[in-house]
């Protein structure tokens, strides 16, 4: 580096000759300058403490006479000390160089800005947005108009009547020509799904998030959402996670890195396993519930309390302190057209390959499944379960699906309805069972990573057979009260 | 960014039980020499760093969308370089995990060139990480990003005197429209040859 003499911060006289003294008493290689280890020595940083102690052995002890010293000499924490020394020299600084035009007229960014922060008109701005991006968009347009075309007309009277053409003449055992395209054909069940049901929603869910995410409302959203929050032992801060988890759980998983305290980490990744849909699940809920009022508000109302009542138990029995919430809210700001699409396409692209294969390697295993008899076994094991929360025994398929993947499940849940076998009341208990039910194979290796066998594995153990108790216990009290939906 | 491509590594790597994904990778790949970008989360650090490699990962409009660190290579004036973008810190003592692994990344990988981005309407909060790299006698270089929105704020910067002040070298951009990145180029060459 060239020799200019680098700008110095200087602190106060007893932490100055505590830096010093320490300085000369380092002889280790920390990559960074010794001034620097002695502060963050002086700030209890539990890294920097770890290497000193491995490469400073003689004058270790020497070096941690000093500290208790010093910290006597003032009433705050060094680091409250060292940061306001900062700030004061910052300030300084910028003194010269900065100058603002006084421009007081706010506008009405910040208008819109304060309003949804404020728990009135934010509640409102939430419902709208919840209302047309959610519902409208994704699971109106996506689910029911997409959907349908796709499904009903693409492949319902383009695709499927021309391979299975092209299947009958070329293919001469049924068995094969099942493989190809019969009940859990690769391309009438795994193409089809993925392409006609999955797609249309996540693509649009994509859509809206891209937006949501790119004009800064997030923030806003968790300093609104962050006094709920912290009763179920969570701050603002997670609610970037919950929000991502409406996209993809395992997503969301992964971002749950960016919470303070490893106690908030739990809570949030077994809130994302158990009682956030992701989007395809979400979406395909939205489009067989929409049909009736009184099902989706029973569905939300049930999931809503299962969040809050789960949260709230295990942020009691998960010991640990309360977080402390601070978030940057960035400026409101119209998203670009061009970002918002090259987001929804890579994150399209992404999900697409990873759901294709597997959609097709599940068709495989239900037909290899279906052929030697196995699928009937599990199938009968499900089965008592599935009738004991009331609903039909074909049920039991679409939970199997959900094991591989939680929108499998849902398009399962799909197929049922739109045949006619699953409506009313079994209806939502099947919906809130299988929302709630176990996280797909790609959370759960994630959350395996993430959080630790122990915590990945009794997170699983715990939904499992929560969700189908919730479901025994909604169908209980529907039936009870002769509800007919 | 988590780019949603790398979800698909970390979910396949989980199930090969490969761990190096969670830990800064500490070997020199290509012995490539480093730019490393740090800063407050959501200052455009990946914006910056799509542009320098032309790179697409994930940008955001809310903090905390890069949760690991993205790699990529960057070739300016014929030189080629590895740049590395980390998530954000808002201090060199860390508080959550994702600081922690950006100082680490600092301190095992030693960058030749640290681009520290700031969002220059917030220059009383950013320049105390400033302070803190010039401090631990890193190779700092300061980027004052969102200049345009600085500039509609009302709020100038005299840059000269800032540069003479903390005698560190620093450049104006706009991330998002390309503004100021062959500046940045070339401050960065003229600081990696030094």
């Amino acid at each position: 580096m060239p020799e200019i003499k680098s700008l110095r911060t200087d602190y106060d006289g007893p932490i100055e000759s505590a830096l010093s003294s320490i300085s000369k008493l380092l002889r280790g290689h920390y990559g960074i300058s010794k001034r620097m280890v002695a502060l963050l020595l002086l700030q209890e940083d539990a890294e920097i403490e770890r290497q000193v102690k491995e490469q400073e052995d003689e004058n270790y002890k020497s070096i941690q006479n000093i500290l208790p010293e010093v910290k006597s000499s003032y009433g705050h924490p060094l680091t409250y000390i060292i940061a306001m020394t900062r700030q004061q020299k910052v300030n300084n600084v910028l003194d010269s160089v900065i100058a603002t035009r006084d421009k007081s007229d706010k506008g009405f960014a910040e208008l819109l800005s304060r309003a949804m922060m404020n728990p009135l008109s934010g509640i409102i701005i939430l419902f709208g947005v919840l209302y047309f991006g959610l519902y409208q968009f994704v699971g109106v347009f996506g689910a029911g108009t997409l959907v349908d075309f796709i499904e009903s007309i693409v492949f319902g009277e383009w695709i499927n009547p021309w391979v299975s053409g092209i299947a009958n003449t070329i293919i001469p055992f049924q068995i094969l020509r099942d493989l190809f395209v019969g009940e859990y054909g690769l391309v009438t069940l795994g193409l089809s799904y993925a392409i006609a049901i999955i797609l249309p929603i996540v693509g649009t869910f994509f859509i809206i998030f891209s937006i949501i995410e790119d004009s800064g409302y997030l923030p806003r959203l968790a300093m609104l959402i962050d006094r709920i929050f912290k009763a179920i032992g969570l701050s603002g801060r997670a609610v970037i996670p919950m929000v991502l988890g409406f996209g993809c759980d395992t997503m969301a998983t992964i971002v749950t890195r960016t919470q303070e305290t490893r106690r908030e980490r739990i809570i949030t990744t077994l809130l994302l396993a158990l009682a956030i849909p992701c989007s395809a699940q979400l979406g395909v809920i939205l489009a067989i519930l929409s049909g009736d009022g009184w099902s989706l508000s029973i569905w939300v109302g049930v999931i809503t309390l299962v969040f809050l009542l789960v949260g709230f138990v295990a942020s009691k029995a998960i010991p640990g302190r309360g977080p402390s919430f601070y978030m940057e809210v960035p400026p409101l700001r119209l998203p670009k057209l061009s970002n918002v699409l090259t987001k929804t396409y890579s994150r399209l692209q992404w999900y697409f390959f990873e759901v294709l294969p597997f959609f097709l390697y599940a068709s495989v295993f239900l037909w290899l499944g279906d052929l030697t008899g196995v699928l009937d076994i599990i199938t009968s094991w499900l089965e008592p379960v599935v009738v004991l929360i009331g609903l039909p025994p074909e049920a039991s398929i679409a939970f199997l699906y959900g094991f591989f993947r939680r929108d499998f499940g849902a398009a399962g849940l799909y197929d049922l309805n739109t045949a006619g076998a699953l409506v009313g009341v079994p209806l939502v208990v099947a919906a809130v069972t299988i929302t709630l039910f176990i996280p797909c194979i790609a959370q759960f290796g994630v959350m395996l990573k993430e959080r630790g066998i122990k915590t990945a594995i009794a997170i699983t153990l715990f939904v499992f057979p929560f969700a189908f108790a919730v479901g025994y216990l909604v169908n209980l009290i529907l039936t009870t009260l002769g509800v007919a939906l | 960014m988590v780019s949603w491509r790398k979800i698909i590594n970390t979910i396949s790597l989980g199930a090969s039980g490969d761990g190096c994904h969670e830990k800064v990778k500490l070997t020199d790949r290509d012995g490539l020499r480093k730019i490393g970008i740090v800063g407050n989360p959501n200052v455009g650090k990946s914006v910056i760093f799509n542009n320098l490699t032309g790179a697409h990962v994930t940008v955001s409009n809310y903090p905390g969308t890069t949760v690991d660190v993205a790699r990529g290579k960057a070739k300016i004036e014929g030189s080629e370089f590895e740049v590395v973008d980390t998530p954000g810190m808002y201090s060199f003592l860390p508080i959550t995990e994702e600081e922690r692994v950006a100082r680490l990344l600092l301190l095992t990988e030693k960058p030749e060139v640290i681009l520290h981005v700031v969002d220059t309407r917030n220059l009383e909060r950013m320049l105390p990480l400033t302070l803190q790299l010039i401090e631990a006698g890193l190779p700092v270089i300061l980027n004052l990003n969102m200049m345009d929105e600085t500039e509609s704020a009302g709020v100038t910067v005299d840059i000269d005197k800032l540069e003479k002040e903390l005698t560190v070298p620093i450049v104006p951009t706009v991330a998002t429209s390309g503004r100021g990145m062959d500046a940045l180029r070339k401050r960065i060459i003229e600081y990696a040859r030094n």
